[in-house]
């Protein structure tokens, strides 16, 4: 009887033991598993000079992280600090998050992400830009100025020449556009969409995303005009991509001098300096820019926005991790944002400049006020994957013409509002 | 067991008594938000002291049936916490409005009702019951030709076996990375414009690649059976003048009856539950013009993979939820009726 109450205690004492493993200070869930390594340095720089441990959890290839993080929720095990994507992401930790309105990092940026009540709930730590991504000294040889490129003529006279020249250029085709829909309906469906409802309006101007809001109704005579763009793409782009092209091609070809033009953002930079690196210097380490999606007369905005936002969940660490964001608001921390971790910095005060080809066009049209924002983020959950991607690609496998492309986005639009 | 029996009766009542004041006030302090850090080491203890006590309760008449349930608790218990409670609250979220997060109010059937007026949905259910009837034919066609092959006199036949089973052992996603590749950059220069860009294909390409996974699996368990046929009666129908069609049909085919059985309900069930291939494979996108009036822009998207966009894509938990539970209706009568089939068939033999 002894032994048995000895092994009672024994067990006891193992099972209190194992209950009191130490944790970490702070966690942060990142959705940029790219940047994974630049933000473990910024946490062993935080944790030097405050002794606070910051621990990175890095998610992302294909994951979707809102749906882990309800996981975790259930599991009462969330992180102090994590990533939300937009409305839909916001809404579901609604009266969850922690108001940052009274952090000084909110009077040094116009990103942060505000709800609808005026609570800042969301710390902005990039910026991205979604525009016409162009190789500039390729449009230099063939005589075209990007800065002329605000109308659908121009655009497609631009085209034209290109095409007329591609031998001499080196070029596969003028647009490396890929409207394949299982990988990359992101690509069109929210980013190539988004320019519909954003090209050339002011910043705060929600009147095509409040109109697709409505019932999902679009704007005929504006979505007419940007369909004749993305026809004018299908037609250009380089057909092997078009319709089953993936995004490393894509951007590869782009790095390589294959394309004159992209549809993609600013983020394909990263990519063209870290994994196309190769064929990039093989290409001349050429200049890069973006020119608006100008499909209507007048159209002389980029979309830019913080693609993502870091907030802070309300528990006891709230103190630590609003004192971590600050932090990395300053000089300390966006010295690791920018410089390693090759982030656009949101902030004003910021004196770093990133090692990013599309880092400098940004900051022109910055700087110039022709920024539109990125309205595409209060779409209805799951529109691109579900539902614009594969029309998108029937476009571009000819299922369809302009007006069929209209009048079926019309209709699908309003169906998938309706559910 | 008698001085067990007989010396532990006030221990006994400490720990079994204790053990429950235990495990209840770890559980209360936990549900009270309490951040008491020795609540997890309070619940432990409170187990063991309330399976210590049970186990020396002196009572000769019960022991027996006590030490049986401390054997079966464990098992029974994380039955419990992994199949009958995510059943029940599964079915409980589907009358709500649940976000994964949290449910504001009980919607009664909404999320049914809503679900069968969804276009996507009616035309997923349709295309996973074609795929699975073109896959329970194919599938086992296929597998028992392989049989066939791989228990004839063919050279070599250890290496063809590993061969055909060898797909069977990748998982599904990668499987679907691997092919993904090969339609969309291989064959295209074939077929010009990839196979799952273009909607009716790409159910085939499903389907084929479905084969290819799952045939040498089913194979295996075909050659089983083809084994065990005796000897004797393949020998006696050889004298007796049968050819190896004769063979085929008239003994080989009736012998095996019962293995094509289980094989025909391993091929259905799968076959529903297809997610990892299609997944990777075409994501579900695809375009069909017109299904009951409306456009579906999910063309290649079946069941399981519905539910899985509806819960995490378009972010509608319940909805989801309603779906599952209809699936697992349809399993569960696929399932019944399977071991209604084999019982009878057991009978029989």
């Amino acid at each position: 009887m002894n032994k048995k109450v000895i092994t009672l205690v024994l067990a006891g004492a193992m099972a209190a033991g194992l209950s009191t493993t130490a944790m970490a200070d702070l966690r942060l869930v990142n959705g940029k598993i790219e940047v994974d390594a630049a933000l473990k340095s910024l946490a062993a720089a935080y944790e030097e000079e405050t002794g606070v441990h910051v621990e990175i959890e890095s998610m992302g290839g294909g994951i979707n992280i809102q749906d882990t993080l309800k996981g975790y929720y259930q599991a009462d095990n969330m992180p102090d600090i994590f990533v939300n994507g937009g409305d839909a992401d916001f809404a579901n930790w609604e009266g969850l998050l922690a108001d940052m309105s009274g952090e000084a990092w909110v009077q040094d940026t116009a990103a942060a992400y505000v709800d609808a009540n005026g609570a800042v709930i969301g710390f902005p730590y990039t910026t991205e830009a979604i525009g016409l991504a162009y190789n500039a000294d390729i449009l230099e040889k063939a005589g075209i100025d990007p800065a002329e490129l605000t109308g659908p003529e121009a655009l497609k006279a631009a085209f034209e020449t290109l095409d007329a020249q591609k031998e001499e250029l080196g070029l596969t085709a003028v647009i490396g556009y890929c409207a394949e829909a299982t990988n990359l309906y992101w690509s069109t469906g929210a980013h190539l969409f988004g320019a519909y409802l954003d090209s050339g309006l002011d910043r705060d101007d929600t009147t095509y995303s409040d109109l697709l809001a409505d019932g999902g109704q679009i704007d005929v005579d504006r979505f007419t005009h940007y369909a004749e763009m993305v026809d004018l793409f299908n037609q250009y782009s380089d057909p092997a991509l078009l319709v089953s092209g993936t995004y490393d091609q894509q951007v590869l070809g782009f790095a390589g001098g294959k394309y004159a033009f992209v549809t993609q953002g600013s983020w394909i930079g990263a990519t063209m300096t870290s994994d196309d690196a190769d064929a990039y210097a093989e290409a001349g380490n050429f200049t890069v820019g973006m020119a608006p999606y100008a499909f209507e007369d007048g159209i002389d905005t980029i979309l830019t926005n913080s693609p993502s936002w870091w907030s802070v969940f309300q528990n006891d660490n709230t103190e630590e991790a609003l004192a971590f964001l600050q932090w990395c608001a300053e000089d300390g921390g966006q010295k690791f944002l920018v410089e390693d971790a090759g982030f656009i910095s949101p902030f004003a005060s910021c004196a770093y400049v990133a090692n990013d080809p599309f880092a400098q066009t940004i900051s022109d049209y910055t700087a110039a006020g022709k920024t539109s924002s990125w309205h595409w983020l209060l779409n209805k959950s799951g529109l691109d994957q579900n539902v614009l991607g594969s029309i998108y690609n029937a476009f571009a496998q000819g299922a369809m013409d302009v007006q069929g492309f209209v009048d079926t986005v019309q209709q699908s639009l309003a169906q998938y509002y309706a559910e | 067991m008698k001085s067990v029996a007989q010396g532990n009766k006030p221990l006994s009542i400490i720990l079994f008594l204790g053990g429950i004041a235990l495990i209840v006030a770890a559980l209360v302090l936990d549900c009270m938000g309490s951040s008491y850090e020795y609540r997890g080491a309070m619940l432990v203890c409170g187990i063991i002291g309330f399976f210590l006590g049970l186990y020396l309760i002196p009572t000769k008449k019960h022991h027996r049936k006590i030490v049986y349930f401390i054997f079966l608790f464990p098992l029974l218990f994380t039955f419990l916490v992994t199949v009958i409670f995510p059943l029940v609250l599964g079915i409980g979220y589907s009358f709500t409005d649940w976000t994964g997060i949290k449910f504001s109010k009980f919607v009664g059937f909404e999320n049914y009702i809503s679900m069968f007026k969804d276009p996507a949905f009616i035309w997923s259910v349709l295309l996973t019951f074609i795929f699975v009837v073109l896959n329970m034919i194919l599938v086992n066609l296929i597998a028992f030709l392989l049989a066939l092959l791989c228990t004839s006199t063919v050279r070599g036949i250890g290496f063809f076996r590993t061969a055909y089973f060898l797909p069977n052992l990748i998982g599904g996603i990668v499987l679907g990375y691997i092919w993904q590749f090969v339609f969309s950059n291989v064959l295209i220069s074939i077929t010009k414009t990839s196979w799952l860009s273009q909607t009716n294909m790409a159910l085939f390409a499903i389907v084929i690649v479905y084969i290819w996974q799952y045939a040498g699996y089913i194979m295996l368990i075909y050659i089983t059976g083809l084994t065990q046929i005796p000897g004797d009666v393949l020998e006696a129908s050889s004298i007796d003048g049968a050819n190896a069609i004769q063979t085929l049909f008239r003994i080989k085919l009736p012998m095996i009856a019962s293995t094509i059985t289980i094989c025909t309900f391993l091929t259905l069930t799968s076959a529903f539950k297809q997610f990892d291939v299609n997944m990777a494979l075409t994501g579900g996108t695809g375009f069909v013009q017109n299904f009951m009036g409306s456009i579906v822009t999910t063309g290649t998207q079946m069941l399981a993979l519905n539910i899985y966009n509806t819960a995490i894509r378009q972010n509608n938990y319940a909805l989801g939820q309603a779906k599952a539970v209809l699936f697992f209706i349809i399993l569960a009568c696929v399932s019944l009726i399977q071991v209604r089939v084999s019982n009878k068939k057991e009978v029989e033999m």
